[in-house]
């Protein structure tokens, strides 16, 4: 079912050794109003903060014209007209790849420079169903390729600077003498999918892009940038809080936990208690895993149900980390276990009980509790915003 | 002889007001009644509602016994009472 279809962008960057910045740059834009996902991979001339200013220039002009739907060559034009000269090579360059997809029709490439899009079906390659080459009067000698692909659930496209291609090159490695080139590339990823055919577009990335850098371990000898975009239906998680207003919902509400272990947070002790009862069951708490907990209440397992944490101070952290973006790794237990499953899933739908905890009003509890909702209006902005993800919410 | 049961409340109340503490319980247990207590972490007691209780941190005994503002002493202190009195 087409409609149902979450689009996974998610890309991995390194930096040249020695370069304070990265001569690549990755946008990506999820316009919901139009169910469209745009994306922009530049790498600009040369390395270091000026290639990043015109890799940078490049992706901000290109989803902007995306956005306004331009016409494509006007579009090039303006963005290779805009671009500053370099003082050393007299020219103003940077390479390309823009991904343009609406919900329901065909995705648009189109690239100028850069390594050839990868579009993959499970393992097999997918060719495009329209190829195009154009020449702009104003730059004759660059060539922009327009492609477009017909998707299905399960594809992915993959789009690369060419640090991940050339990759090796010239560092005397008999296997590399061309660099890991496309070819290299795309068995590498073909590899990864056969093995795992679910693996997100945040893992296929980031293997991707380790691969490459690491065929020369001492250094990295260009700036590596790697986009993977991954058609998918939605992996749906639920994070139900707080008990509903009315106690005859109980029932009602503990069946919205019945997605699988893995899909479900239950946040709070007593919305852990109504699950016990309604759904049978006893969280289990492990005590040696409390002692590690990081200075947030642990986390447990109702079996068969789902994940069992604090309410409102783990749900705080969480809503602080999503805002910073920061890693989950190196968070207390129970807000890396949070984070975690909310980083591997695209629809997340929170469950929130509305009843108000007396206990939160003793005035001895020395720290301000949020109040739980707009603890989840935050959580959702952080979310739809700095990760692209589908947020409901739903009020018992 | 049955062990005596412990739990301890890590709902949000409790927790800040004290029961971080109680999370090393078990390894401050003496020897001579380690075997003797089953320690277990609960999400919430809902004691925390009852203003008559005491006051957070509450810790539970064999089911039943509640003990409001819980330290770690007063937990060991009651333990042992409780291995004694079932011996």
């Amino acid at each position: 079912m087409i409609d149902d279809l979450f689009i996974e962008m998610e890309a991995t960057q390194f930096t040249k050794t020695g370069q304070a910045a990265c001569g690549d740059d990755v946008q990506l834009l999820t316009i919901d109003k139009e169910n469209r996902s745009l994306a922009a991979l530049s790498d600009g001339l040369g390395s270091g903060v000026k290639a990043h200013v015109l890799a940078n220039m490049t992706t901000t002009m290109a989803l902007r014209f995306m956005q306004s739907n331009l016409d494509l060559l006007q579009s090039v034009e303006i963005i290779m007209d805009s671009l500053p000269v370099c003082e050393v090579r007299k020219i103003s360059y940077s390479t390309f790849s823009f991904f343009d997809y609406r919900l329901g029709g065909r995705a648009r490439i189109i690239e100028m420079g850069n390594p050839a899009y990868v579009h993959l079906r499970g393992v097999a390659e997918v060719p495009p169903v329209k190829d195009r080459t154009v020449v702009s009067e104003h730059w004759p000698d660059r060539e922009v390729r327009e492609v477009e692909v017909d998707v299905e659930p399960g594809d992915r496209i993959i789009l690369c600077s060419d640090g991940v291609t050339q990759s090796g090159l010239g560092a005397g490695l008999p296997a590399y003498k061309f660099g890991w080139r496309r070819s290299g590339m795309l068995s590498f990823a073909q590899e990864q999918i056969a093995n795992e055919p679910d693996i997100s577009a945040a893992d296929l990335a980031r293997r991707i892009a380790c691969f490459a850098k690491n065929i020369t371990p001492e250094a990295c000898k260009d700036d590596i940038s790697c986009l993977v975009i991954y058609f998918r239906h939605p992996r749906v998680m639920r994070i139900l809080t707080g008990p509903p207003y009315y106690k005859e919902h109980d029932a009602e509400y503990a069946r919205q936990a019945s997605l699988g272990e893995d899909h479900v947070v239950i946040c709070g002790g007593t919305t852990a208690n109504i699950l016990e009862r309604e759904l049978g069951g006893r969280v289990k708490i492990d005590l040696k895993a409390m002692r590690n907990a990081g200075g947030l209440p642990p986390s447990g397992l109702l079996p068969g149900v789902g994940l069992c944490t604090e309410g409102i101070l783990t749900l705080s952290h969480v809503c602080k980390a999503l805002e910073e973006k920061q890693n989950p790794v190196g968070q207390p237990m129970a807000a890396r276990q949070i984070l975690e499953r909310l980083l591997t899933h695209d629809r997340i739908e929170f469950i929130i009980g509305t009843k108000v905890n007396e206990s939160h009003q003793d005035p001895n509890i020395p720290q301000d509790l949020e109040l739980r909702r707009s603890v989840f209006r935050r959580m959702q902005t952080a979310l739809e915003k700095n990760y692209r993800k589908i947020v409901t919410v739903n009020y018992y | 002889m049955e062990k005596v049961k412990v739990e301890i409340c890590c709902g949000t109340a409790c927790y800040i007001l004290g029961a971080s503490r109680l999370v090393d319980l078990e390894a401050e247990l003496p020897e001579e009644i380690r075997g003797k207590v089953e320690i277990e972490a609960r999400p919430c007691l809902n004691f925390c509602e009852k203003e008559q209780l005491g006051g957070a941190p509450y810790v539970r005994f064999n089911g039943t016994e509640v003990m409001a503002q819980a330290t770690p002493e007063s937990v060991l202190q009651r333990l042992q009472e409780l291995c004694g009195e079932a011996e």
